[in-house]
């Protein structure tokens, strides 16, 4: 893994690593993506694309409403919240 | 030197179902108090598991055969990285690698001729929560009341040129998914959005400028100004080079007439798709496809060809008729019950359409039943119930549609008196006390006659049939 590409990937996950931090994360990366390369080498020419690892297929509900929450009970856990909102820190200057 | 502009816009269409797309919490809380429907699903916490909801697929398929998209029979659902606190979960599920619907085209007209506009794509997904920042200075507000609201998003390639194309694009949109009754399409109220991405190249060249993109613009004439606007921005930046042209998102001001730079445009590389493994792969299987395929509306043009052959209507009814669906259908049911498509257009036209005006409604909101609107014709038509007493009879059934036309003209005195006799009478009395009108149709006004009938007219509350009271007051004139 390149420098800058752990760069970026800082800035989409909205983190800031130490010197150390990234050190360690590059070496990391670095030594899976050796055992990953080892996938290329696996012929699935004619293997069936998997479209997801359990073998259930379209769970899906009608098209009913139900409201067993109320807000109180949702916000029972959050820091702060304001007249029926969830607060958090101001997202716009 | 000349310039063409290429436009390709994504549209955000709210689904018109019930409750939301992964979870029973409802989908309709327009001035409801914040967070009244929410659930651990749609608040994103952790341990909720997203199901998926059946009509959200029926509607994204129907929507997808409108558009003459190829269907994908096995449909699934991705994770698309998002860090703002309107999706708690900190990403949006969506579909990335295999949408529901690929590959179609919506013919438009302009006044350039006909064209066929390519579809990529149409994709479910989950609306994102409101954010609040002005209630208070320190902290932003989050209402989830939106969020998980179920959406598709209609991607198209690249091939509108301009502000007129992008306008009939849009409203052929809005009606091919009105007729298909999937979605409002109601800008004003955001159930319609519409992210346009634009850029612009010297004519005849096929390689394309820089791209920018103005998201949720929410009203078509916000979108011809902003296109204007981003057009000149373009080609001042390349003739003139008053800025250098990055690709970016950006916000209209439509206010200020202008646009602003938002934040550099992500790659879709960025937003890190992935199959999300809370939402099984949704198989469409033969049943449910021709299920669906079997409530596919008639086309306008279609209707419109229909109406104007068949029934024999006049181009000007058919086009009014086919404006909405409601009033279709409000239409053919009157006319299976009146028989009579002329009367039956006429009321619609002159009656409806005038009344939905004055409650400040629009066409696709009329709920009027059809079959009780035929059965009034039907009461007019055989001379039961005068066209005046007619028009109130139609103003209480837009009010309350348990109304049945017959019992009601009973009940309120509306129904046609084929008493001679009365007529006769109110006559007599109505010529005895107006001997000017009288004497001034004697001597050759036709509008005098017409004086008097009316005020024959009022004195039997409307309920006489305008032959026989004609009649019966010429002939007593004449007899004076």
């Amino acid at each position: 893994m390149e420098r800058e590409t752990l760069r970026l990937l800082e800035m989409l996950n909205q983190l800031r690593l130490t010197e150390e931090q990234k050190e360690k994360v590059i070496s990391f990366c670095n030594n899976r993506e050796a055992a990953l390369k080892a996938l290329d080498a696996i012929d699935t020419e004619n293997v069936e694309r998997m479209v997801h690892v359990m073998p259930v297929l379209t769970v899906v509900r009608e098209d009913i409403v139900s409201q067993p929450y109320t807000a109180e009970e949702l916000q029972q856990g959050a820091p702060e919240t304001d007249e029926g909102y969830w607060c958090v820190p101001k997202v716009m200057e | 030197m000349k310039y063409e502009t290429v436009i390709g816009l994504e549209v955000h269409v709210e689904l018109a179902t019930k409750s939301k797309i992964f979870c029973s919490c409802s989908a309709h809380s327009f001035g409801a108090e914040p967070n009244s429907h929410v659930c651990p699903a749609c608040c994103g916490m952790p341990g909720m598991l997203p199901v998926v909801n059946k009509r959200v697929v029926d509607y994204g398929m129907k929507a997808g055969m409108m558009l003459n998209c190829h269907i994908n029979r096995t449909t699934t659902f991705d994770k698309k990285s998002y860090y703002y606190p309107d999706l708690p979960a900190a990403y949006q599920t969506t579909q990335w690698f295999a949408p529901v619907a690929v590959n179609g085209t919506v013919e438009i007209e302009t006044s350039g001729g006909k064209k066929s506009v390519r579809i990529k794509q149409i994709h479910m997904e989950e609306d994102a929560g409101k954010l609040v920042h002005d209630i208070r200075e320190d902290t932003t507000h989050v209402d989830f009341n939106r969020t998980s609201v179920p959406l598709i998003e209609i991607v198209s390639q690249p091939d509108l040129s301009g502000a007129e194309e992008v306008e009939a694009y849009l409203e052929r949109l809005k009606t091919l998914l009105r007729y298909a009754k999937v979605a409002e399409c109601e800008m004003a109220h955001g159930t319609m959005r519409c992210d346009v991405n634009l850029s612009v190249r010297p004519e005849g060249s096929n390689v394309l400028g820089v791209r920018t993109e103005m998201k949720n613009m929410n009203s078509i004439e916000a979108i011809k100004r902003a296109i204007e606007y981003e057009v000149s921005r373009h080609i001042d930046a390349i003739e003139n080079g008053t800025e250098v042209l990055v690709q970016e998102t950006r916000r209209w001001d439509d206010i200020k007439g202008k646009s602003y730079a938002m934040r550099t445009k992500e790659t879709a590389g960025d937003y890190r798709y992935f199959p999300d493994p809370n939402v099984m792969p949704i198989v469409i299987d033969d049943e449910w496809f021709d299920s669906i395929k079997a409530t596919l509306p008639e086309l306008p043009e279609v209707k419109k060809a229909r109406y104007t052959g068949e029934y024999g209507l006049s181009d000007y009814d058919a086009d009014q008729l086919t404006k909405s669906i409601a009033v279709c259908e409000c239409f053919e049911d009157a006319y299976s019950v009146c028989g009579n498509a002329k009367d039956a257009a006429n009321w619609m036209i002159s009656e409806v359409m005038s009344l939905l005006n004055v409650k400040k409604m629009t066409y696709d909101m009329l709920d009027l039943n059809g079959i009780t609107l035929g059965e009034l014709i039907v009461l007019v038509s055989g001379g039961k119930v005068g066209r005046a007493n007619a028009k109130k009879i139609l103003a209480a059934i837009f009010d309350d549609p348990s109304i049945v036309p017959e019992e009601y003209a009973k009940a309120n005195g509306f129904i046609v008196s084929n008493d001679t006799g009365l007529i006769a009478t109110v006559v007599k009395e109505t010529v005895a006390a107006d001997p000017k009108s009288v004497a001034d149709f004697k001597g050759g006004k036709e509008k005098a006659l017409m004086a008097l009938f009316g005020k024959c007219m009022k004195q039997l509350k409307g309920n006489c049939d305008p032959q026989v009271l004609r009649k019966i007051l010429i002939d007593h004139i004449n007899g004076l």
